[in-house]
C-alpha cells in the first residue's frame, strides 16, 4: 500500500506547480492507496499527517514530492520510523530545487512534477526494508589549524574526554589572533585572551599538538579516518631545545619575519616569536647558509642543548580518527596586483592593517611604538583605506570582508592612545558594525577619539614632498578630498588560507566561489562540511571577527562530542550486496572499488566469491555496473528499481 | 525634494533610454564615490560624478541632462577604468550628453554645445580640423567676433592659421567613420 505526500512548501512549490493536481493525477497511479497535498510536509502537522495516513489507510511504503532529500531526507525518514515503518521505505522526490525554483510556466512545471511522481512510485514499489548496520568510532578527533578556531575547539573536545590531536602549519600555534594587539570592541588584549589558551593547549593531557605539520593523505570515512600528518624537518629537536633563541641571535642568515607581516627581519633559525607555543626554533633551509652551499655550522656549534640536527628529515605520522575539524583560519588580501594607483606597494608608508596591528602591538619590530618604515618618525595624519580588495568587482572580489570596518576603528581608537596629538581619517563606504557593542564601539571612536569617517573610496595615493597625498571623495559632502599624510593604512581584504583548497580536497569537502569552505546548510548545518565527520571552524568557512570564530569552534566541538561520544556509529545500508549464487570469482569489482571494500569469501563448497566490507563500502555502485554475472547490485538502487524508474521516464 | 514614486515614474523612460544606450545598469552603483576621488574636471562640475549616478537612479535624469557636468565631461575615462563595479561612467555620461542634445535641452552651455557642434562639422567636412573656419563659424554665431582674437597674431607667425582649408588625402574615409558612428549611435 502507498502512499504519496506532496508538500507545498508554502508558496515555494505551490506557487509554480499545482500541486492539488499532482495529488489527483498520483491518486490515480497503480497502487496508490493514499495521496494528498500538505502546505508544509516536514513540519509537525505535516509529518502528523504522514504518521495518520500510514496508520488509517495501512500504508507500508511513502512517496514524498518536497525540497531535495539533501535538506529533509533525514528529517522524513524519522517520522517513517515513529510512524512504525521502516525509514527506508521512502522516496523522495525533488519538485522544489529541480522543478518548481526552475520553471515559471505552471502547467509545463505540473506536468514535470507528475511525471517525477510517477517514477518514484513505480520505483519505490519494489523497495525492500533496509537495516543499517552499527559500526565502532574512533575515539579521537583531528583539528587542522592552531588558531583561535583550532584552540578552542580542541580544548572543548578534550573537555568531554575525547582525545585531539591539534595539526599546525607553522611553527607555532596562535595563528592570526597572536599577531594583533587588542581586538574589538572591548580593547583587551589579545595577547591576554590568546596565550593561556596556548599554554592550556600545551599542557593538556588529551590534546597531543603538531607543529610544522601538515595533512598529508585521508582515507576512510566518518568514524574511522586514516589520516597522514607529515612534521616538516625543521633541523631542531624539539624535545631537546629550550627556546634560549641563542641560535636566533648568532644566526649570520637573515629572512623574513612572517609573525612580524614582513615589517621586520628574522633569521633563519628563530623562534615564531617570544610566546610562542610549543617555545622552540626551527630552521628554514631555504634563508641557511649550510642548505645553499655554504659551511656555517654556528647554530648547532652554540646550541647549549645540542637540539640542533641538520641530518632531520619529514615524518609522516598515520593516526586514525573518528571526526576532524578544519580550523584553517584566512590569508591576507595580496591588494598590490589590482590597485596600482595605490603605488603596487613601492611606497614604504602605504601599509596594510596587518602590518599596522604589528606596529601597535608592544611584542612588535617597534615595541608599541608607531613609528612609520619609510623613516621611522612618528606619523601625525593617519589615513585609514576601507575595502581594499573588497566589494570591488573590478579586482574580482565583491564579498565584504565582515572585519575590515570594525578593526579599522580601532586602529583609530589606538592610533588616538599612542599618539594623543594625531589625528585619524576613516575611508569608508559603508560602517558595518552589526555586532554587539559594535555600533557604540565605532561611535566612541568618532566621537572620544576625534576620528575623522569620511564617506568614500580613495582613488589614488602617491608621495609628494614626504607625504602621502590621499585623493578620495567625501560622497556627503559631495566633494573631492585631498589628506596630505604621513601613514597610510589599507584594510585589506580576507581571503581564504593559502592551500585551504588543496586540504578541502584531501578532506573531500567543498569550497565556495570565493575560496572558503562551504558548509552543508547556512542554517539547518552550519558547522558541517560536505562529507560526513567533517567540521568547520571559524573563517576558514568564511570571513568572521573573534567571537563568531570563537562560538562557532565550541558548535564544531559539540558535534564532533555528539558524533563521538556513543562509541559507535549507524551505517548507511546503501551499501552493495553480492549474490553469491551468481558470483563467476571474477574480482572485477574489487578492481574497480575506489574505496577497498571488496574481500574474497571462500564458501562451503570450496568456491570462491566477492564478499563486500559493509563499513568500508560508501555506495557508489562502481561495482554494480563492473559484474558482468550483475551478482553484485546495491541495496536501494537495484537493477530491479533503476528499471522501473526508467521505464516510467521514458514512457 | 524627492517624492517617490513620483520621480521615478517621471526619469523612468529617459533612464530606461540611457541604460539601453549606454549598455550600463545604474542600480549596479552603491555610491562609492571612487569616479569623483580622481576626476581632473569635477572642479568645474555643478554634480559630482558619483551624484548624477544617483540622481539617475532616484529618477531626476532631468537635472543630469540639464547639467553642466555632462557637458564639461573630458571624457577622460578614469572613471570608468576605476569603478569598482565595472560601470562605464564616462558612457553614461556621454549617453546623458546625446540624449539631452536629442531632447533639444538648449538652456545649459548653449556655447558649449555650439562649439562641439561646430568643431565636429568641420572635422568631417575637411577630414581634418580647419581652424580658421571653426574660428569665425563660432565667432559669428555667438555675435562675439574678436573672441579669442589675441590668439590671431602669435598664429599667423607660427603658420598654424590657414584661410584655405587643408585638403587631406583620405577625406572620404573620415566621412565615412562619422556616418558609421552616427549609425551606430541611431
Amino acid at each position: 500500500m502507498l502512499g504519496v505526500f506532496i508538500c507545498q512548501c508554502g508558496t515555494n512549490i505551490s506557487a509554480t506547480v499545482d500541486t492539488g493536481a499532482v495529488a489527483a493525477a498520483a491518486a490515480g497511479m497503480r497502487g496508490v492507496a493514499h495521496a494528498e497535498s500538505i502546505q508544509y510536509t516536514c513540519s509537525d502537522p505535516g509529518q502528523a499527517a504522514i504518521g495518520a495516513a500510514v496508520r488509517e489507510k495501512r500504508l507500508d511504503r511513502i512517496v514524498i514530492a518536497a525540497c531535495s532529500p539533501r535538506m529533509h531526507e533525514a528529517t522524513f525518514r524519522r517520522a517513517l520510523e515513529r510512524a512504525g515503518l521502516n525509514p527506508y521505505m521512502m522516496e523522495m522526490v525533488n519538485i522544489r530545487e529541480q522543478c518548481s525554483w526552475i520553471h515559471a510556466d505552471t502547467g509545463e512545471a505540473t506536468m514535470k512534477a507528475v511525471d517525477l511522481v510517477r517514477k518514484a512510485v513505480a520505483r519505490i514499489r519494489a523497495h525492500v526494508p533496509l537495516q543499517g548496520g552499527k559500526t565502532a568510532a574512533v575515539r579521537r578527533a583531528l583539528v587542522i589549524g592552531g588558531g583561535i578556531a583550532g584552540i578552542r575547539a580542541a580544548l572543548d573536545i578534550s573537555a568531554a574526554g575525547i582525545p585531539v590531536t591539534l595539526v599546525e602549519k607553522s611553527p607555532s600555534i596562535g595563528g592570526n589572533m597572536a599577531r594583533l594587539d587588542k581586538t574589538f570592541p572591548t580593547l583587551d588584549c589579545s595577547s591576554c585572551i590568546l596565550t593561556p589558551l596556548m599554554v592550556e593547549i600545551k599542557q593538556h593531557d588529551h590534546i597531543e599538538l603538531m607543529t610544522n605539520a601538515e595533512v598529508d593523505d585521508v582515507r576512510g570515512l566518518v568514524g574511522d579516518f586514516q589520516i597522514d600528518i607529515r612534521r616538516r624537518s625543521t633541523c631542531v629537536d624539539e624535545e631537546k631545545c629550550t627556546g634560549c633563541m641563542i641560535c636566533q641571535e648568532k644566526c649570520p642568515a637573515p629572512a623574513p619575519d612572517d609573525f612580524n607581516a614582513g615589517l621586520c627581519q628574522s633569521k633563519a633559525i628563530s623562534v615564531a616569536f617570544p610566546q610562542a607555543v610549543p617555545l622552540v626554533a626551527s630552521l628554514r633551509k631555504q634563508y641557511c647558509r649550510r642548505f645553499n652551499g655554504g659551511k656555517c655550522r654556528l647554530c648547532q656549534k652554540l646550541c647549549p642543548a645540542g637540539a640542533v640536527d641538520y641530518g632531520q628529515e619529514d615524518e609522516v605520522v598515520s593516526r586514525s580518527f573518528g571526526a576532524v575539524v578544519a580550523a584553517t583560519g584566512y590569508g591576507h588580501y595580496d591588494w598590490t596586483g589590482s590597485y596600482p594607483t595605490f603605488g603596487k606597494g613601492l611606497y614604504p608608508d602605504v601599509i596594510t592593517s596587518a602590518q599596522y596591528e604589528r606596529l601597535l602591538s608592544a611584542s612588535g619590530p617597534t615595541g608599541g611604538l608607531i613609528r612609520r618604515p619609510s623613516d621611522g618618525a612618528e606619523p601625525r595624519q593617519v589615513a585609514f583605506v576601507s575595502c581594499v580588495g573588497s566589494r570591488d568587482e573590478s579586482a574580482g572580489r565583491p564579498q565584504c570582508c565582515s572585519v575590515g570596518c570594525m578593526y579599522t576603528a580601532k586602529q583609530a581608537i589606538l592610533t588616538k592612545e599612542h599618539i594623543p596629538d594625531s589625528q585619524s581619517y576613516i575611508f569608508y563606504i559603508d560602517m558595518r558594525a552589526g555586532g554587539k557593542n559594535y555600533e557604540e564601539f565605532v561611535r566612541r571612536a568618532q566621537t572620544r577619539y576625534g576620528a575623522i569617517f569620511i564617506r568614500g573610496r580613495v582613488g589614488r595615493i602617491f608621495p609628494r614632498r614626504g607625504k602621502l597625498v590621499v585623493m578620495g571623495t567625501d560622497t556627503l559632502a559631495g566633494d573631492q578630498v585631498e589628506i596630505e599624510a604621513d601613514l597610510v593604512v589599507l584594510a585589506a581584504g580576507l581571503t581564504a588560507a593559502p592551500g585551504a583548497g588543496e586540504l578541502a580536497r584531501k578532506l573531500n569537502i567543498a569550497c565556495d566561489e570565493t575560496g572558503f569552505m562551504a558548509e552543508e546548510h547556512p542554517k539547518l548545518r552550519p558547522v558541517e562540511a560536505a562529507a560526513a565527520g567533517v567540521f568547520l571552524a571559524g573563517a576558514c568557512q568564511g570571513p568572521k571577527d573573534i567571537p563568531a570564530t570563537v562560538a562557532q569552534a565550541g558548535a564544531a566541538a559539540a558535534k564532533v562530542i555528539g558524533l563521538l561520544s556513543r562509541g559507535e556509529l549507524e551505517t548507511s545500508p546503501m551499501v552493495s550486496a553480492v549474490n553469491p549464487s551468481r558470483c563467476a570469482g571474477c574480482f572485477k569489482c574489487r578492481d574497480v572499488c575506489p574505496f577497498g571494500a571488496i574481500d574474497k569469501d571462500r564458501l562451503a563448497d570450496g568456491l570462491v566469491t566477492a564478499r563486500v566490507i559493509e563499513s568500508l563500502c560508501r555506495g557508489c555502485g562502481i561495482c554494480n555496473a563492473a559484474c558482468p554475472p550483475g551478482a553484485i547490485s546495491l541495496n536501494g538502487y537495484t537493477d530491479k528499481q533503476l528499471l522501473a524508474e526508467l521505464v516510467e521516464v521514458l514512457r | 525634494m524627492i517624492r517617490f514614486p513620483e520621480s521615478i515614474n517621471a526619469g523612468a523612460a529617459l533612464l530606461a533610454e540611457i541604460e539601453k544606450r549606454s549598455g550600463q545598469r545604474l542600480s549596479a552603483c552603491y555610491q562609492c564615490g571612487r569616479c569623483t576621488s580622481t576626476c581632473v574636471a569635477a572642479f568645474a562640475f555643478d554634480y559630482p560624478p558619483h551624484r548624477l549616478m544617483r540622481l539617475l537612479q532616484v529618477g531626476m535624469v532631468r537635472e543630469v541632462l540639464a547639467s553642466r557636468a555632462a557637458q564639461l565631461c573630458l571624457d577622460c575615462m578614469t572613471c570608468s577604468m576605476r569603478c569598482p563595479m565595472k560601470l562605464d561612467v564616462a558612457g553614461v555620461i556621454e549617453t546623458a550628453k546625446a540624449v539631452a542634445d536629442e531632447a533639444g535641452l538648449k538652456d545649459s552651455e548653449r556655447d558649449l554645445r555650439l562649439f562641439r557642434r561646430g568643431f565636429l562639422n568641420n572635422v568631417r567636412r575637411h577630414g581634418r580640423l580647419h581652424e580658421a573656419g571653426l574660428f569665425f563659424w563660432f565667432n559669428l554665431r555667438t555675435n562675439n567676433l574678436f573672441n579669442d582674437a589675441g590668439l590671431l597674431p602669435p598664429m599667423l607667425r607660427k603658420k598654424n592659421f590657414h584661410f584655405v582649408p587643408p585638403r587631406i588625402r583620405h577625406r572620404r574615409q573620415v566621412r565615412r567613420l562619422f556616418q558609421q558612428i552616427n549609425g551606430r549611435q541611431g
